[in-house]
């Protein structure tokens, strides 16, 4: 076989088609297709085209075998690559999946050509190997069975050269007027090749003009920065190098595109020393989140209230102008303590506001930042990654198209029809345009209401680019050929500037011939195989404008409605992504919905149970929700929560929940004034965990600085003799005082271990199959709880009560000390999930494997069995990674080494908050933590002995409220 | 349970009248038309319970309400509910026999019927409760090519055997019970059917003084064996409990507890067939009043022993002061499944104290009553026992709840049809009630008057 190297330097002449018709009409894969399908042969043409429509995967497979001939094959492989292939060994590529247009640079493992399992970039700056759920969940968008297949008009399927006449019809009207009339909207990208293509295209249609599109408030964040610091900027928390956060309703380390950045920095800094937690977080926040949950005083406090609690925060530490007024003595207390863990940490302190919060806010926050001189050493600016940076609004495009100024609008990866605020009216603006043209994944919402809908490549499948969160650039290679007849936006882009049938990697190098030069060989070969091209853009010196005024905060009757993005499907984009609705959403263990979260004090008022429809009211636009009581939660404030409400995402993401949207405002998307009343009805929510309070039990233990060790258990008596030990002995060290509840790891292992999804039904009657949850606890009162997270996999003990029930030797106890489960050997008993202290193991009540030609099964991890109907299974430690490892070394003859080993929860988290190793080897590091004087078991009493254990949580001396 | 003075049957009556009375039921049979009745209502429960094993079998064991962490309830609850009422017959009988107490002469008959079909509706539950219903057979010690055995540490694997020497012993011990009255029928058939079956199943017995020494001792012997297996079945079935370490089960009370819960529902079970074929045949003459009152007050009795061991697990637990017991007990008496606490406390205990008065044990609509209310109590606490400890284990993140569904109902009542359509042919084709026992019994009695 040919090197992929050479195959690189000399792509031979592809054997691609360029749509399915075509693919058909091959005689060769007609002869295939007969072969392997004798019942396809049978029907009439028409008829076939329908049966191989629901072959899904083995569609995929067919355009598999086309993989090494095809140009694609030009993907670098990351690690050595091999001087053959060999069937079964996966192979890695360095790319990067998109969030809110950064790129979220991956390590993509492959199978055969297909993409199975996506891990953060080890070298990236950004991630180091860690990863976010969205990250890891990506691999199954690629496998979507509901994504748009191919190009079509007005539903109705057609082929490119018939998409590449039209768009050529198109612009020979764009030019004859400049382009007057031409519209462009699209999501925020951060990458070079797409903005290079953008301004190409309104260079030849000078009169052009484009939106932006940005649900997940990308554009609210620079007009943030703008009003505290007269520029939109990027704005960088160096976490690592912080002693004290102060955060006004800001979720540093919830979910996003910073999250992995934000969570590394926290957890460093956290461990910094071994006798006291090593910083100390301050939040005040309106609404529940991951950082209010691990902060050691959490202050709760209105949305609206925000910026008043920053200005008294400013005056605290002296700031001119800022004054406290009005305060009760909770806040005066917070602000107290805060302001004293400031002033002595100084510069190495970071205060934060929200990207989605008040500009009042901001303001003070920029100027505490630039007082205690946290500016340019904790907090760090550059000029803002995401273009095109002199875009319009939705709002004025939604304007211009009700005023009949817009004749063609290109709708580009964005789906306004559903995730404009409802007071645009978009869906209807959208029919007063003439031509309408969209390209997304899905054939979505706005799809359905576009002429021309096509369908666009997934970026697993592109040739792209795009910056990290730090600007890094990464290039984004296909790790496997496209296996529906869909262009990627580069090629997409270049048909609009008038190339016939561009190649998808064309645009692409272009960009980077430029920027590389005459170096262009190897310094993109290296970039494909590192994954980012070295250097992020400079820093520059953010000086916030004292003079300014300060912006008006909304001050009109009602409650605050504050929107946030859902935890799992973020803006809605993954709604079809069953990975992503399975996943308990952190903090509530929601699943398949979303809510509408109110207070304790503010249910019981109203007399508002969980799962009661309730119906928010926003300048007069209305929305029915279920309510949800959120201990924690500011009294006065609501949150809806966006990406629900879908109708036209597929089969997994219709008609679950509500429409926040619908009533978001468009001037301030993110906090409103609204009412609430409840109306009749109540529907049962898919939540995993129905009840939150410790009730007493020791399961995640406190150490404070005074008291830094956990009393030694004592030695246990056992009538079962020990296991004798191999030379290997698997253990697990999960720090509980890193864990923030992200749930990184669950997606993490969903995917390497082919945990089935099982939908919302079975989720609500508590069969969810997941191998590791996150167990989450208050204590205190509900109106002022402190929150816990506890990941709990299977604890392998080593005198398990599982082993001794079962009857048939199903599950058993390797030398290596891992509680195993054979699954072809399970008949169903159940006994062990019965003895189970930890609950931990998951059964197949049902059938639960994809369809065998459901196009999900592609991502399925060929080293891990999949699980019939009637069969128990749990967590595994990874074993498929253990046995790989030994392989390895062994062909090396020598002894493992620690760290050799990693489980795919280990691997993801972004805390490092899991260690995983050999507890033999004194040395590892999972030893030394089993040493620490925070190490302990849960449910130690029972004398199970679990290999899983847990380092307790730092209580910060403060203590919070509650 | 010892010789009681006085007489059970009443002695007037003669010991041929016996025989035709008892073989004439089924051959001449005398209640047609309600058996057709019955066995109309009880082919309907079994062609429910066909319908749902169907269900269970194409789609999983899903269409249960069995959840993580309550991955056991109906089907394990129901076997043990069943067997539970399968005991009291082998007691009836073999320990009744074995200490002499001739009363038992007129119940043992269908009460070993009541065992056998009990323990069938128990056995099968087991099977239909696995993930994996056709791998059944790796529970069994085979050799296999792959050199697995069974794992004999298992409570589950303790009580395949446990179940299967249990309904092996009882069916031997019925059929050796049965065999002198087969003969009996046959040489009161008239018909040839009737003369070939009873022909074959009577083991040509022809009454010898022999055959009534062998009969005897294989009869004895047998309910020798069975007695301690009551014993050691329930106590292993407790065992699939005990043995897991889930606050409410982790009890060594358990094995007496499950032994008397089970004599106790099985006593009850017994008197509310005793008193229905007592009245549908009209055999006042053969199951007397003073059977009813020796029910009433065996009922009483295992009825306060389990009670006993009621208050007994309450003490346990709070002397032992475990956190997660206490949970546990609290969850019991005040959760989200106190009901079926209260429930099981009040049908099981407090109807059962008017058996303190003589008249209430005599009557039968009172203790039939009594019996029905303790069938359901006994019935509650099995689903208390299973669902209050697992519902809330001891991680509090695994908490969760479990309501049965239309499967787990339909899959129940229709043991109830499983139970009732053999009984019914049962009681159809042989003879209910043991003729020459009873002959026996009225013998001895009258020679005493005589004498």
């Amino acid at each position: 076989m040919t090197s992929r190297s050479s195959q690189r330097m000399n792509p031979p002449a592809p054997r691609q088609w360029s749509s399915v018709e075509e693919l058909f009409d091959d005689p060769a894969f007609q002869a295939w297709i007969d072969a392997e399908y004798p019942a396809a042969a049978e029907f009439a043409p028409t008829a076939r085209r329908q049966f191989l429509k629901l072959m899904g995967a083995s569609f995929a497979l067919a355009g598999l075998t086309g993989c090494e001939k095809s140009p694609f094959v030009a993907a670098l492989p990351y690690v050595n690559q091999p001087e053959r292939d060999a069937i079964g060994e996966p192979r890695s590529y360095a790319t990067a999946v998109l969030l809110d247009g950064y790129a979220q640079p991956v390590i993509a493992t492959t199978y055969s050509g297909r993409p199975t399992k996506l891990d953060g970039n080890p070298e990236h700056p950004v991630t180091r190997g860690r990863s976010d759920a969205f990250m890891q969940a990506a691999v199954l968008g690629l496998y979507d069975p509901d994504r748009a297949q191919g190009p079509a008009r007005h539903g109705e399927p057609v082929t490119w050269k018939d998409v590449g006449a039209a768009i050529s019809l198109l612009r020979t009207t764009w030019g004859s007027d400049q382009g007057d009339g031409l519209r462009m909207l699209l999501g925020p990208t951060s990458s070079p090749t797409l903005l290079r293509q953008l301004d190409a295209l309104r260079s030849q249609f000078p009169k052009m003009r484009i939106h932006l599109d940005a649900p997940a408030g990308t554009t609210a964040r620079a007009a943030l920065t703008t009003a505290a610091y007269g520029q939109a900027l990027d704005l960088h928390y160096v976490l690592d190098a912080c002693d004290v956060v102060v955060s006004f309703d800001d979720d540093v380390l919830g979910p996003g595109p910073d999250q992995v950045r934000n969570a590394r920095g926290w957890a460093a800094s956290r461990r910094r020393a071994a006798d006291r937690p090593g910083i100390a977080l301050y939040a005040v926040e309106s609404v529940p989140s991951a950082t209010g949950a691990v902060a050691g005083e959490r202050l709760i406090a209105d949305a609206s209230r925000m910026a008043r609690l920053a200005e008294a925060f400013a005056s605290a530490l002296d700031i001119a102008g800022a004054e406290a007024w009005d305060l009760t003595s909770t806040e005066q207390g917070w602000i107290e303590s805060a302001a004293k863990a400031c002033r002595a940490a100084l510069e190495r302190t970071l205060v934060t506001s929200s990207a989605c919060g008040d500009p009042a806010t901001a303001v003070w926050v920029a100027r505490i930042n630039d007082a205690l001189k946290g500016a340019g050493h904790t907090l760090k600016a550059t000029r803002p990654v995401m273009g095109p940076a002199d875009a319009g609004t939705l709002a004025e495009l939604a304007h211009d198209m009700r005023a009949g100024k817009v004749r063609s609008l290109i709708i580009l990866d964005c789906n306004p029809a559903y995730a404009a605020p409802g007071v645009l009216g978009f869906a209807d603006a959208l029919k007063q345009v003439s031509s309408r043209l969209h390209i997304g994944l899905q054939r979505d919402e706005t799809g359905e209401l576009c002429e021309w809908q096509l369908a666009l490549a997934h970026s697993l499948e592109s040739w792209s680019d795009a910056r990290a969160v730090d600007s890094t650039a990464s290039i984004l290679q296909p790790t496997i050929t496209p296996f529906y007849d869909v262009r990627n936006v580069h090629q997409f882009m270049a048909m609009l500037l008038g190339e016939i049938d561009p190649a998808p990697d064309a645009a692409v190098r272009a960009t980077w011939q430029s920027a590389f030069g005459n170096d262009f060989g190897a310094r993109w070969r290296a970039a494909l195989h590192d994954g980012f091209i070295e250097g992020a853009a400079p820093f520059v010196d953010a000086t916030p404008s004292t003079t300014t005024n300060m912006p008006a905060s909304n001050t009109s009757e009602g409650l605050d409605v504050v929107f946030r993005l859902d935890p799992t499907v973020w803006d809605g984009r993954f709604a079809n992504i069953g990975w992503l609705q399975e996943l308990p959403k952190p903090l509530t263990t929601l699943t398949w919905g979303n809510v509408v979260s109110v207070s304790p004090a503010f249910a019981k008022r109203m007399g508002i149970s969980n799962g009661d429809h309730v119906e928010v009211e926003i300048d007069e636009r209305k929305v029915v929700g279920p309510a949800w009581i959120m201990p924690g939660q500011a009294d006065n404030t609501i949150a809806l929560y966006l990406g629900y409400g879908r109708r036209r995402v597929g089969r997994v993401g219709d008609g679950l929940g509500y429409n926040a949207y619908s009533v978001q405002p468009a001037d301030h998307p993110w906090i409103a004034k609204g009412r609430l009343r409840k109306v009749g009805g109540n529907e049962t929510l898919a939540v995993t965990q129905l009840h939150h309070r410790m009730e007493g039990f020791d399961l995640v233990r406190e150490v404070s600085a005074d008291q830094p060790a956990l009393p030694q258990p004592k030695p246990q008596e056992s009538f079962y003799p020990s296991w004798p030990s191999s030379k290997n002995a698997w253990g697990m060290v999960i720090d509980l005082d890193s864990c923030i509840g992200c749930n990184a790891c669950v997606a993490a292992c969903t995917a390497e271990n082919n945990v089935p999804v099982v939908g919302k039904d079975q989720v609500t009657v508590g069969r969810e199959m997941h191998w590791l949850r996150i167990a989450r606890y208050y204590s205190g009162e509900a109106e002022t709880p402190r929150s816990f997270f506890q990941p709990v996999p299977c604890m392998h003990c080593e005198q398990a009560p599982c082993e001794m029930g079962c009857p048939v030797h199903a599950t058993t106890h390797s030398p290596e000390g891992v509680n195993q489960m054979v699954y072809n050997r399970c008949i169903g008993t159940r006994t062990c999930s019965s003895y189970c202290p930890y609950k931990v193991r998951r059964f197949n009540f049902y059938d639960y494997r994809a369809a065998p030609e459901a196009p999900e099964q592609a991502a399925q991890n060929p080293d891990v069995t999949v699980r019939s109907r009637g069969v128990m299974e749990k967590c595994t430690y990874c074993t498929q990674r253990i046995e790989a490892a030994h392989a390895a070394a062994d062909k090396e003859n020598r002894a493992l080494r620690d760290g050799e080993v990693v489980t795919a929860c280990q691997a993801a988290c972004p805390t490092k908050a899991i260690v995983f190793g050999d507890i033999n080897d004194p040395d590892s590091e999972v030893s030394r933590l089993r040493r620490d004087g925070r190490h302990y078991a849960l449910l130690e009493d029972l004398g199970t002995r679990p290999r899983t254990t847990y380092l307790a949580r730092w209580r910060d001396n403060g203590g919070g409220q509650g | 349970m010892t010789d009681r003075s006085g007489d059970v049957l009443p002695t007037d009556q003669s010991i041929g009248g016996v025989s035709d009375q008892l073989t004439g039921i089924p051959l001449h049979f005398p209640a047609e038309r309600r058996w057709l009745i019955a066995m109309l209502f009880a082919s309907l429960l079994l062609l429910m319970f066909v319908i749902s094993v169907i269900a269970l079998f194409t789609r999983g064991v899903g269409i249960w309400g069995i959840n993580i962490p309550v991955n056991w309830a109906f089907a394990i609850h129901n076997y043990v509910w069943w067997l539970g009422i399968g005991h009291a017959g082998t007691l009836i009988s073999a320990l009744l026999l074995l200490t002499q107490s001739e009363w038992r002469n007129s119940l043992n008959r269908f009460a070993e019927t009541m065992t056998l079909f009990a323990v069938v509706c128990a056995g099968i539950y087991p099977v239909l409760h696995l993930g994996r219903p056709w791998y059944l057979y790796w529970m069994f010690p085979y050799p296999a090519t792959m050199g697995v055995w069974p794992q004999f540490r298992s409570p589950l694997e303790w009580d395949i055997w446990a179940v299967l020497t249990y309904l092996t012993v009882s069916l031997a011990f019925w059929y050796t019970g049965l065999i002198p009255d087969l003969a009996a029928a046959r040489d009161r058939a008239t018909t040839r059917i009737w003369q070939i079956f009873f022909g074959i199943t009577s083991l040509g017995w022809r009454g010898s003084a022999a055959h009534w020494l062998r009969w005897s001792q294989a009869y004895r012997l047998t309910a020798g064996l069975a007695v301690p297996l009551v014993v050691s079945v329930h106590s292993e079935v407790s065992l699939l409990f005990a043995a897991g370490q889930i606050p409410g089960w982790h009890s060594t009370i358990f094995p007496p507890y499950f032994v008397l819960g089970a004599a106790f529902s099985g006593f009850a079970v017994v008197s509310i067939i005793a008193i229905s074929l007592r009245s549908w045949f009209g055999l006042n003459n053969l199951v007397t009043d003073e059977h009813l009152d020796l029910l009433g007050v065996v009922l009483l009795a295992t009825g306060l022993m389990t009670a006993y061991g009621y208050i007994f697990e309450i003490f346990d637990t709070l002397y032992s002061s475990e956190p997660h017991e206490l949970q546990t007990l609290s969850d019991r008496l005040t959760g989200a499944y106190a009901w079926t606490y209260w429930g099981a406390i009040f049908f099981n205990f407090i109807p059962l104290q008017a058996l303190w008065w003589r008249s209430a044990r005599r009557t039968g609509w009172s203790l039939m009553l009594i019996s029905i209310f303790v069938a359901l109590g006994m019935w509650l606490e099995r689903y208390l026992i299973l669902v209050t400890s697992l519902y809330r284990d001891f991680l509090v993140s695994s908490w969760s709840s479990f309501t049965p569904t239309f499967w787990d109902w339909s899959t129940y009542f229709g043991t109830i049809g499983l139970f009732l359509v053999p009984f019914l042919i049962a009681i159809r084709v042989i003879p209910l009630i043991s003729i020459f026992e009873t002959k026996e019994l009225l013998h001895e009695e009258q020679e005493t008057k005589h004498g």
